[in-house]
Order: C-alpha cells, then sequence, then structure tokens
C-alpha cells in the first residue's frame, strides 16, 4: 500500500500561494508586503529554470512521469500553467490596486509614465541622456532570429521600428550601434547589411542595462513625497533617440526564463572548477522555458513567441511592472520606518560569555543557537578565534552558500597564513551560486587552505565545523553543526538552528565524516550521527517505526517534525504506517508537502501547518516521543529523495535535556500559531488558521510563532537559561 | 571516541603532557590509519580513524608482484594521510606504518617499500605473520579484559581471517598454547579457485574451505582439543560486520553474537548474491567481496569448537601496535605478554613430548646466569627471552632421534611457530637449539651464516649461555638447584646450590664450558 500523495509541482506553487497572501494580508506592513511581493517573483523564476524545466524535458522526450502521484508531465505542466495565471493575476491585483495606492497615500509614490509632470518629464530626459543611454547597447533582431544572445532573466525592451521617411541616409545608425553590440556575432551582421533594404518589420532590442539602479526617483513637488519610476520606462519612453533615422512604431518589456537544471559533467575531477565555469556560461544560453511580456505589443508578443521556439501556454502576459524582483529595490529605501516590521535585534546566546574564549563557554555546556533570534556572532567568533588561537591544530569545515567577504571566509583565510591546517569543503553545485563560490574558493586555496571542490554526484549540503585544539589535557575537538548555511548574511532572514559541542564521541564522528568528504578515508559507521546519502533515511524511518511501534504496543506515540519540505514518498509511506498504528503525527512543513492529512484509515493523526512570516522557516528538527525518553535531532536535510539520496547531510541528536526540552517548546509552538500559520487539508488545499474562526483554539491571545519565539528569547524565558547559582532559595518568614 | 584503560574519565595526566600518535597499516583489502592520544598512565584514546579500500592483496596472491596502479593508489592514499596526520601536527617519529601479509609476500615489495619512502616519507615495517598475531593478541586481550576470568577457566580460540592469512591462537586456562599464522585468506580463495570471489559460487568457496580447514583443524587439535573450547574469539573487519548487523555490545569493546544468529546471517548472506549484500548491507564491494569467504571460516573453525558464542572485540592490530606504544617494552602487559611466550613455547614442547622437567629446569638455569652475569654480556630483555624459549625447546630434536638430536631441534624450531616471536627471532632460535651441543659455527653452516652480523653475535652468546645451564643438568635429574656467580680474574664461578653427586655436571661442563670462554673470555666453573 503506498500513498495517497500530492503532486510536488504543485504543493510548491501552493507554497508561493502563501508567500503570496502574506502580501495580500492588510495586518502586515506595505513594505513588507511589496517584500512579499518580490519574494514571489523571484521564487517564480527559480521554479520555472529549474522545476518546469524539467518536467518541460520530461514531457518533451516523452519520458514516464516521475510523480508518485502518475500524473503526466503535460498534465502537469497545464495544471501548473493554470495555477501559477491565477497567482499573477493575484499578485498584479494586489500590487496595483492595493499596495501602490496605499502606498501612496503614505507618500511613497509610483509614478506611471503617462501620468508624469513636465519637470518630471524633463528629468527623465537628462538622467536618460546622461546616464542611460551611454550604457544602452541596442542590438537588432530580425524575426526568425533565436534570440540565443537574450540572456536569462534579463529584463529587455523590444521595439518595432520603420524607417523614417526624413532621415533615410541616416539609417546607418542602427548598423553602427549593432557593431558596437558584444552580442552581434559577424553572421548577424551580414544579415543585418542584407536586409535592411527589405520590407520586413524590423526588430531591435535592447537590454535594460544591469549596471543601473532599477528604480529611478522622481523630482516632486512636495518635498515630504518621494516619487519613482523604474528604469525601463525610461527607456520606453526615450528609446527613440536610439534609432535616428527610425520611428518606434510598436513597443513591449519582456524577460525570458531558461532551463537552468542540467549538471556539470562530474566525470571530470581534475578540471571540476573549469567544468563548473562552462556550466555557467551555459546557463545563459539553454533552452527557455517561459517568455514574461508585457502589454505593450500583440504583434512583438507573437514575433518572440516564434523566435523563442515557444508555445502559446509558455508566454506569461502581464501588466507592468514586469520585473517584480525590483521591488525589493524600493523596499530598501530609507526611511519609511513606519511601512515597516518593527525591528527584532538579534540577542546575545545567555550561554556565550563575551569576555571569555568561546572554547570555555562551550566546555561549561552544549550551546543551542536559534536564530535569527539569536546572534550568529558566536559562530563567526569560533573560527575567527580558532584563526587567531595558538592552540588550534586544525579546522574544517563545509560551505555551502557563503558570501566571498564574509567574516568567515577572511578568518579562514587568517588560519591557514597562521599554519593552521584548514580543510574547506567548498559546494560549487550550489545552485545560482557557482560563479561567487569559484572565486574565493580560489581565494582561500592560494592562502594555503586544502579546499575540497564537492563531491562527484553528490552535493554537499551539511553544515558542519570541526575545530581541533591542543589543550593543556590533550587534544579536544570542537563542533558546531547546525541546520542553515554558514552565511552571516542569510543567518538575519532564515530561522536556523545550531549545536556547538564539544562531545567526545560527537566531535569523534564529525572527524570521521570530514574524512570521508575530504576523501581520507572510505564512508564510516556512524552511531550518533545519520549521514545522507548512506544511512539517514533508513535512521529516520527506524525511528518512525520505533513511534509506530510503541503505539502498537499499547502506548502512545507522538512525531513532530518541522522541515522544509516534505516529499519523500518511501518516508511518507512510513508516515501513513505510523498514523494507522496511531502515531500522533505533528507536521510543520513550510514548502512542499506531498503527503495528504487527514485521510480516514490513512492518515487521520497527521497534521500539517505551514508557517510564513518574516523570517524564512529554515530549521529542521524532529521529535520523537520513544515512549517517554524523547529523542530530538537537528538536520540539514528535508524529508525529499533529494536530500536523502543525492545530497551529503547530517542529522544528529541533540542530548542534552535542557535543550531538548527548549526545542520541544519551539516546536509546539507552530502548531500553537493562528495568525502566520495555514494549515493543509485532506483535500490538498491549504487555508489560514485564523485566530478568530477557530472556535476553541481563539481563547486567549492570538499567537504569532516567530514573534513568540522571539520574546521568548529576548525575556530569557525560553527555558534554557544558565541558572545562577549564587544564592539559595530560602524557605523562611522574612527576618523582622 | 573510544575510551580506553581502566579509568574511564579524560585522565588528567600530572607528569608528561599527552601524546598523540598513529598507526597506519598497509593490509590485503585497505590502507587503513589510526590516530590516538597516549597518556602519561598509558591509557590511549582513539581520536580519529580513516580507510580506504585498496586490495593489495589481490595483485600478490594472484600474481605474486604489487602492480604499478596499486602501487600508485597506496602512495596516494598515503599521501592523503600524511595531509591528515598534518593536521595533528603528529611529528614523525609518533607514527608507525606497518604492513601485513600482502607487502609481506610481494615479490617486488624493496622496491614498494623505498618508493613509499621516497614519495611520503613513511618508512613502513613489515610486521611478519606470528607478529601479526602477537599484536592482534595485545589488542584482544586489551578489549575483552573483563571476560579475563572466564578465560582463566576454560579453552579459547582467537581467530582473525585477513584477506592474506588467519591468524589463529589457542588459549587453555588463559595460557597460550599454540598460535599459528595460516596462509588462508578471503583473497586467497580466488587464487585458489583462480576466479574472483563475485563469480564463484558460493557452494565453491565453502567446499573449498571447509577442506583446507579441515587439514588444519587436526593439526590444532593436537595441541589443544578443540571440542572443549568454550570461548570463540573472532576478530576482524567481517566479524566486526557481522557484529553489528546481529550482535550486541556487551562490554566496551567487544559484542556478542549468539552461535545460531550467526549462522543463521551466514545463511542469509549465502542466498545473496554479490549486488545484493552491497545494498541491503550497505557495504563497499570489497568489504562484501570478503565478507562470505571470512564468515565461512569462521564458522567452520567454531564447529570444531563447543562455543556456543562469538566474541567480536572492535579491535585490530592496529590497536596492538597503540598499546605497544603506550605501554612501551616494559609494564605489566609486556610480563604478560611474555609468560604467553613461554606458554606457547611449552605447547610446542609438548606437541614433540620434550622432557618438561629437564627444559624447564634449564630455562630456568640460564635465566639465572643471564641475570646474574648481565654486567659482562650487554644483552636485553628480548634477548633473555628468547634464551629462556631456547633452553626450554633445546632437546625438542629428540622427537625425532637422540642421535644429532639438535640439528633435528634447529629443523623443528625453524618450521614451527611461537606466539609473540617474528620470523627473524625463530632463525635466532633455531641456531641457538643447533648450536647448544657439537660443533661451534663455520662457515660451512648456511643458517648460520645466512645471519645479520649482529644475530650471528647473539647465537653465539645465548648458545655459550644454555651450554652451561644444560651442563648443569646434565643428569636430567635436577641436583643443582641454583647458584650464585662470583666473576673471578678470568673465571666465573658458579656456586651451586645442590644435592647428591653433581661430578657428572661439572665434567660436563668442562666440555660444554668452551664456547662460553670462547665468547665471554671468562673460564667457567661450578663448585
Amino acid at each position: 500500500m503506498s500513498g495517497p500523495y500530492i503532486n510536488r509541482e504543485l504543493s510548491w506553487i501552493e507554497f508561493n500561494g502563501r508567500v503570496l497572501s502574506e502580501a495580500e494580508n492588510a495586518q502586515v506592513p506595505l513594505l513588507e508586503r511589496l517584500k512579499f511581493l518580490s519574494i514571489v517573483a523571484s521564487n517564480f523564476d527559480e521554479f520555472f529554470m529549474v522545476r518546469v524545466a524539467t518536467v518541460k524535458r520530461q514531457h518533451t522526450l516523452n519520458k514516464a512521469s516521475t510523480c508518485p502521484t502518475g500524473m503526466s508531465p503535460k498534465d502537469q505542466l497545464t495544471a501548473i500553467r493554470a495555477r501559477v495565471t491565477e497567482l499573477s493575476e493575484r499578485t498584479y491585483r494586489v500590487l496595483l490596486d492595493d499596495i501602490f495606492p496605499a502606498l501612496a497615500e503614505n507618500r511613497l509614490v509610483r509614478v506611471r509614465r503617462d501620468e508624469w509632470d513636465s519637470e518630471q518629464q524633463s528629468f527623465v530626459k537628462r538622467f536618460f541622456r546622461e546616464r542611460v543611454f551611454p550604457v544602452l547597447t541596442p542590438v537588432r533582431a530580425m524575426e526568425g532570429d533565436s534570440l540565443s544572445a537574450v540572456g536569462n532573466l534579463r529584463l529587455h525592451a523590444a521595439f518595432l521600428l520603420e524607417p523614417s521617411p526624413e532621415a533615410r541616409a541616416e539609417s546607418v545608425g542602427l548598423a553602427a550601434a549593432s557593431a558596437i553590440s558584444e552580442t552581434t556575432t559577424p553572421a548577424d551582421a551580414e544579415r543585418t547589411d542584407g536586409r535592411t533594404t527589405s520590407d520586413e518589420p524590423l526588430m531591435a532590442i535592447v537590454q535594460v542595462p544591469p549596471s543601473l539602479e532599477r528604480v529611478v526617483y522622481l523630482p516632486t513637488t512636495d518635498a515630504d513625497v518621494v516619487a519613482f519610476t523604474f528604469l525601463e520606462q525610461v527607456i520606453l519612453s526615450e528609446a527613440y533617440q536610439l534609432f535616428p533615422g527610425f520611428s518606434v512604431t510598436e513597443q513591449c518589456l519582456f524577460r525570458v526564463t531558461r532551463d537552468a537544471d542540467f549538471g556539470v559533467d562530474e566525470e571530470r575531477d581534475e578540471d571540476f572548477v573549469e567544468a563548473m565555469e562552462q556550466v555557467i556560461e551555459t546557463r545563459d544560453r539553454s533552452d527557455v522555458v517561459r517568455l514574461n511580456i508585457n502589454r505593450g505589443s500583440q504583434r512583438l508578443r507573437r514575433i518572440l513567441t516564434d523566435a523563442l521556439l515557444l508555445e502559446e501556454d509558455e508566454v506569461y502576459e502581464s501588466a507592468d511592472p514586469l520585473e517584480l524582483r525590483n521591488l525589493m529595490d524600493v523596499v530598501s529605501i530609507d526611511g519609511f520606518a513606519e511601512l515597516r516590521d518593527p525591528p527584532w535585534k538579534s540577542m546575545p546566546s545567555p550561554w556565550v560569555e563575551e569576555d571569555e574564549a568561546i572554547w570555555d563557554s562551550i566546555r561549561k555546556r552544549d550551546i543551542l543557537l536559534h536564530h535569527p533570534y539569536e546572534s550568529f556572532d558566536p559562530v563567526v567568533r569560533m573560527v575567527q578565534e580558532a584563526a587567531d588561537d595558538p592552540q588550534t591544530l586544525a579546522i574544517k569545515m563545509t560551505l555551502y552558500r557563503t558570501s566571498g567577504n564574509s567574516p568567515i571566509i577572511k578568518a579562514l583565510e587568517r588560519a591557514a597564513e597562521n599554519g593552521k591546517q584548514v580543510s574547506v569543503l567548498v559546494e560549487l553545485k550550489a545552485r545560482f551560486d557557482e560563479e561567487r563560490n569559484i572565486g574565493w574558493a580560489q581565494r582561500l586555496e592560494r592562502a594555503g587552505v586544502i579546499v575540497v571542490y564537492g563531491i562527484a554526484r553528490l552535493k554537499v549540503h551539511a553544515k558542519a565545523m570541526l575545530i581541533i585544539r591542543r589543550e593543556r589535557h590533550g587534544v579536544r575537538r570542537y563542533v558546531h553543526l547546525g541546520t542553515g548555511n554558514y552565511n552571516d548574511k542569510t543567518a538575519k532572514l532564515y530561522t536556523d538552528l545550531g549545536l556547538m559541542s564539544c562531545d567526545d564521541t560527537l566531535c569523534y564522528e564529525v572527524g570521521r565524516f570530514f574524512n570521508a568528504i575530504t576523501g581520507y578515508s572510505v564512508i564510516p559507521g556512524l552511531q550518533k550521527l545519520a549521514m545522507a546519502p548512506v544511512g539517514m533515511k533508513r535512521r529516520i524511518i527506524e525511528l518512525i517505526r520505533r513511534e509506530a511501534s510503541r503505539a502498537q504496543g499499547g502506548g502512545s506515540g507522538l512525531i513532530i517534525a518541522k522541515m522544509n519540505s516534505l516529499a519523500d514518498p518511501e518516508v511518507i509511506d512510513v508516515l501513513y504506517e505510523a498514523s494507522r498504528a496511531g502515531v500522533e503525527i505533528r507536521l510543520n512543513v513550510r514548502g512542499i508537502c506531498m503527503l495528504v492529512p487527514g485521510i480516514a484509515g490513512v492518515s487521520e493523526t497527521i497534521s500539517v501547518v505551514s508557517v510564513v512570516d518574516r523570517y524564512l522557516e529554515h530549521s529542521r528538527a524532529f521529535y520523537f516521543e520513544n515512549g517517554g525518553s524523547a529523542e530530538v535531532y537537528l538536520a540539514s536535510a528535508d524529508w525529499m529523495p533529494r536530500n536523502l539520496e543525492k545530497r551529503v547531510e547530517l542529522m544528529f541528536p541533540v542530548e542534552n535535556p535542557d535543550i531538548r526540552r527548549r526545542l520541544r517548546r519551539i516546536l509546539d509552538l507552530f502548531f500553537q500559531d493562528d495568525t502566520k500559520a495555514h494549515r493543509l487539508l485532506s483535500d490538498g488545499t491549504w487555508h489560514r488558521i485564523d485566530a478568530g474562526a477557530d472556535g476553541a483554539a481563539a481563547v486567549g491571545e492570538a499567537v504569532r510563532a516567530q514573534e513568540a519565539a522571539y520574546r521568548r528569547i529576548r525575556d530569557r524565558l525560553s527555558g534554557d537559561e544558565p541558572q545562577n547559582r549564587q544564592e539559595f532559595k530560602v524557605r523562611r518568614k522574612p527576618p523582622k | 571516541m573510544q575510551r580506553n584503560g581502566t579509568n574511564k574519565d579524560k585522565p588528567v595526566s600530572t607528569t608528561a603532557a599527552p601524546r598523540v600518535v598513529s598507526v597506519i597499516d598497509i593490509g590485503s583489502t585497505a590502507i587503513r590509519v589510526v590516530i590516538a592520544e597516549i597518556h602519561a598512565d598509558s591509557e590511549w584514546i582513539t581520536l580519529d580513524r580513516a580507510s580506504r579500500p585498496l586490495s593489495l592483496g589481490r595483485d600478490v596472491f594472484l600474481a605474486g608482484f604489487l602492480s604499478s596502479e596499486s602501487m600508485r593508489e597506496a602512495v596516494a592514499i598515503l599521501k592523503s594521510f600524511r595531509e591528515l596526520l598534518q593536521g595533528w601536527q603528529i611529528p614523525p617519529d609518533s607514527v608507525r606504518v606497518i604492513a601485513t601479509a600482502a607487502i609481506r609476500e610481494a615479490k617486488n615489495r624493496d622496491t614498494f617499500l623505498d618508493r613509499v619512502q621516497i614519495r611520503t616519507g613513511f618508512k613502513i615495517d613489515v610486521v611478519e605473520g606470528i607478529e601479526e598475531n602477537h599484536l592482534t593478541y595485545i589488542a584482544v586481550q586489551h578489549a575483552i579484559n573483563d571476560l579475563r576470568p572466564q578465560f582463566a577457566r576454560s579453552s579459547a580460540m582467537i581467530l582473525e581471517v585477513g584477506g592474506g592469512t588467519t591468524e589463529i591462537m589457542l588459549l587453555q586456562r588463559g595460557r597460550m598454547v599454540a598460535a599459528h599464522s595460516l596462509r588462508i585468506g578471503t583473497l586467497r580463495v580466488e587464487q585458489q579457485l583462480q576466479a574472483p570471489a563475485s563469480l564463484t559460487s558460493n557452494d565453491r568457496v565453502e567446499e573449498y574451505l571447509r577442506e583446507n580447514i579441515r587439514v588444519n583443524r587436526e593439526v590444532l587439535n593436537s595441541e589443544l582439543r578443540l571440542d572443549r573450547i568454550r570461548y570463540f574469539v573472532a576478530v576482524g573487519g567481517d566479524a566486526r560486520i557481522a557484529a553489528q548487523r546481529v550482535g550486541k555490545k556487551e562490554g566496551e569493546h567487544f559484542s556478542v553474537i549468539d552461535r545460531s544468529a550467526f549462522e543463521r546471517f551466514l545463511w542469509e548472506l549465502q542466498r545473496r548474491t554479490l549486488d545484493e549484500c552491497v545494498r541491503e548491507l550497505n557495504l563497499t564491494y570489497t568489504e562484501a567481496e570478503g565478507l562470505l569467504p571470512a564468515l565461512l571460516s569462521y564458522k567452520l573453525f567454531m564447529e570444531a569448537t563447543s562455543a556456543q558464542q562469538l566474541i567480536v572485540p572492535d579491535v585490530s592490530i592496529r590497536e596492538g601496535v597503540l598499546i605497544n606504544f603506550a605501554v612501551g617494552r616494559r609494564g605489566p602487559m609486556r610480563q604478560e605478554f611474555a609468560e604467553q611466550v613461554i606458554n606457547s613455547t611449552v605447547g610446542l614442547g609438548r606437541k614433540f613430548h620434550f622432557d618438561e622437567t629437564h627444559g624447564m629446569h634449564v630455562a630456568q638455569l640460564a635465566v639465572s646466569l643471564f641475570d646474574q652475569f648481565a654486567e659482562d654480556h650487554g644483552m636485553d630483555e628480548h634477548a633473555r627471552l628468547l634464551l629462556e624459549v631456547a633452553a626450554i625447546i633445546h632437546d625438542i630434536g629428540n622427537f625425532i632421534r637422540a642421535s644429532g638430536h639438535h640439528k633435528h631441534g634447529q629443523y623443528i624450531v625453524e618450521n614451527s611457530e611461537i606466539f609473540g616471536l617474528s620470523r627473524s627471532d625463530i632463525r635466532i632460535l633455531a641456531n641457538v637449539v643447533r648450536y647448544h651441543r657439537g660443533g661451534t659455527p663455520n662457515s660451512g653452516h648456511t643458517d648460520y651464516v645466512s645471519l645479520r652480523r649482529e644475530h650471528r653475535m647473539l647465537v653465539l652468546k645465548l648458545a655459550g649461555l644454555l651450554r652451561v645451564a644444560d651442563a648443569l643438568d646434565r643428569g636430567h635429574v635436577q641436583r643443582i638447584r641454583g647458584f650464585t656467580l662470583e666473576t673471578q680474574d678470568e673465571d666465573v664461578l658458579l656456586r651451586c646450590d645442590y644435592s647428591g653427586d653433581i661430578s657428572i655436571e661439572q665434567y660436563a661442563l668442562r666440555q660444554k664450558g668452551r664456547l662460553f670462554e670462547e665468547v665471554f673470555g671468562f673460564g667457567v666453573l661450578a663448585v
């Protein structure tokens, strides 16, 4: 018996729908809503590049469905399109009818091109001439041309041109412009010459230059008002200046999304970096899977659709602004604090003393860090102190998505220069970060760091750091294991959990993990840790089954699991088994959930909630009641085949009982949330849990999990604070 | 992390700083490294391990040579281990690199040793088969320390099935009665059957092993009644794989598998293809290939015993080397080791019906002479042990014929194994036995001439001492119980504690004391 399941792609779209619903949520400050819209858009970009591209390829190659629901690729594409179109309509409705007008009321005004006053118009002209024109590169593109040079996700303007009778002699203008274009091949140029005299429509495209700010601020009469437009509107408005001798008859904006789901040639070990660089180049030339276009010109829409070899159902037409990711630039505008969330300051961990070495703190007790409520600084400090500490022998760590100017990279460089052995596994295959990664990885290598550029056919997604120190009584090791990347930037935006420890066995096993991923050793058998792709799935299944057998034996069973996605059919089936055995299963799944809860005889005891709030929920934590002797694990992996079978991941136990209790309280919080949580119903739809609507749950104040988590830590009420035993609590009457 | 020693808390050493050491083991199927921290009180903690599969044994046992690819790969692995060791800042003198059967038997071993030293700086120590036994024993003894009382009451077999050899030790009430290094190994199955294990039917493998092991079982049975063995200790990676699957951890360093569970596991294994083993047991191909022949070997040996469980320690030869590091050449473990060498020697003697009373008595006199004469002979503890062993079995050749028994003895010893002694020790011993009577060495004696110079000297010194001790029990009736040694100008005077008439012994000493005089420059007299 297996299933039922929800289709993975459709489940993912529902997640983006939940993000969108935060943008629609009138309780959320306006600029935050704008931010959610921008996130919805960039989420969809990645979804098309990776997921839709994959399904589309399955469809074109006539491959059998890999979806455990059995849904054919064709049906998936149809369903995807329908749902994406709905969400896109909702997106523009809330943006144009709700958010922009509301922002305008708050003196942040987006001014459409047809609304520019004369002063603004002359500002735009000057701005175009001085700032924009010099960096524009118009390219002539004939109908039927492949448009292969149009880069992935880059916003372009397209123009249809006609020679203007009074300036035919100057028709060399465009040819001159194409001649300076880097993207024009000699073949293009030849054809251009041959065709200028024909009657075919002339099309030119211009990339909106990525080097310029996308948001253009316009002068206003009222000093309290901030007015803005988008760069592409400036270009559309002034485009006629680009084509002397021609008049622009039609124009539009468009962007293409290309297939980014192709791997690097894994056989190339020696020159893997080079192979990776080629992948990055290819990404700008691969097949187009989507065309976004604004409502400027139906004729251009047809020409572009044909030229890109697309079907109509791969074209998504929308209002302006076409490029919603640019809204992020509006979000980051100075001022307007009243339109944003009140800041939540990251608190220092009460277990980390400022004025003692981090090692001393860790030796006292294991330390759990809950980011971003708790600061990421101790993790950075761990690397920095190790780098400068004469007792440190070696540092080993994995780096998945990290920025080159991060303090961690700098500390690692310094450590190597200080003569420590520094070994770093850099996952070059971290999608869309490859280019950045190659740069700083090579810099580390030059500093003397042993850099391992990943593992063939597997992505290393585990987040682990090991420091080896020589101390007075012998060698001691310290580990940090986490659910999030070693990236001080995302640590402020993603909720993650990290554990610092010097437990001998844990450190020993982390050491053996590093031996395996740096090529010193075969994959070891591990007791405390579980490692994907070798043992983690088996361990997870064992843990779920153990709960089931406890429940069957007359006891109770309880599983609480929090993850980003639940998509492994095998694990889902075991969860169904456990549910049938009577185990209570509470799942907190932020994104994709292929499990169907609440079906009689299958998943009656399973409930699924998802929280979408100001921080991206990113931590993975699994609680198993185990008949009263609870076990809690943290992991870098979701319960997806991708994580459990194609990546190197780590799952580690939390053994300190105080920390375990604290984690249980964190996990419980999400099921109390009636503000930012959605519940998955047995029909596969998601519904916002409403404080007012849900009778019994509405008693008392509404709960917002992230806010509650923040407050607990701010007010030192997480239940895991050090007890200062400086005095006894004496039971006596107060002295007279 | 593994904690070792009696004190389970992190040892707080007060004297010397703990030392991080490493042992690299170049085996028949893999190269492995273990890194440990040794504390002043000789306790040690395993810090790190790594291993990479490399089938050197397949090369050597099939073709006799290490292939150049294997050598390249071995060098690459050792280089990566060197990098790992650098991370721990382990100085070169704290690293021991040992190699076992595959390298030992490779015809191009010298090339390999040289290449490794040039490319990696590692100096490889090739361990002799029987020395492997000794190192394994040290590790096993450490791991199953808790079982010591049980072992002291009954008989036990310690068996390690490797790629190239099978190490076997028989203990009677805790005493080592025999130790052998058999040329049976999981990789040799392939060689013998002329086909990779993966292509051979499981039945053929079993049949082949059964035949081979039957012969050995008979020999072993003459040394110790196998059917009385109650404890069966299975050492080695394959046994550990089985223990992980069907065993239960009983002590800190060992697991126990019920015989029936083990046989069931093996039976299931036999019905699986190699691919299924790899997949279902989560093994590498190298591991999976060796697993079945190894477990079959354990089963076939165990069948001869009455043991109902397999005791599987989580240690290997590497831990044996580590313990050697930890305890140095002293300490109680060392003494126990010497006792087991003696026990094993006695076991060998009994196999050849030696005159145990005479042998033991001569050994006692010889050791006494060694100790009292220490200032003038300048030999070490190991030489003392060799002297004791040689004295115990000096007359072992009588088993064949009294006439020329020193030559028969040389042959027997040369072709025997004694627990804890290396090949070169055995060659020295055989020569000492040879020269305990009869002529002294000359250039025609190839067995003597082929020894290294310092070993030739050792043979002469030991034989000189042994002849004196042997003379003191010339009558084989232990009239001289002991003596005090006095050094006079040019003579050594032995003041004997005796009963009865010792004129035969005095006469014998005059004959047999000449070598002593030649070697040490002192005449020797008994009064």
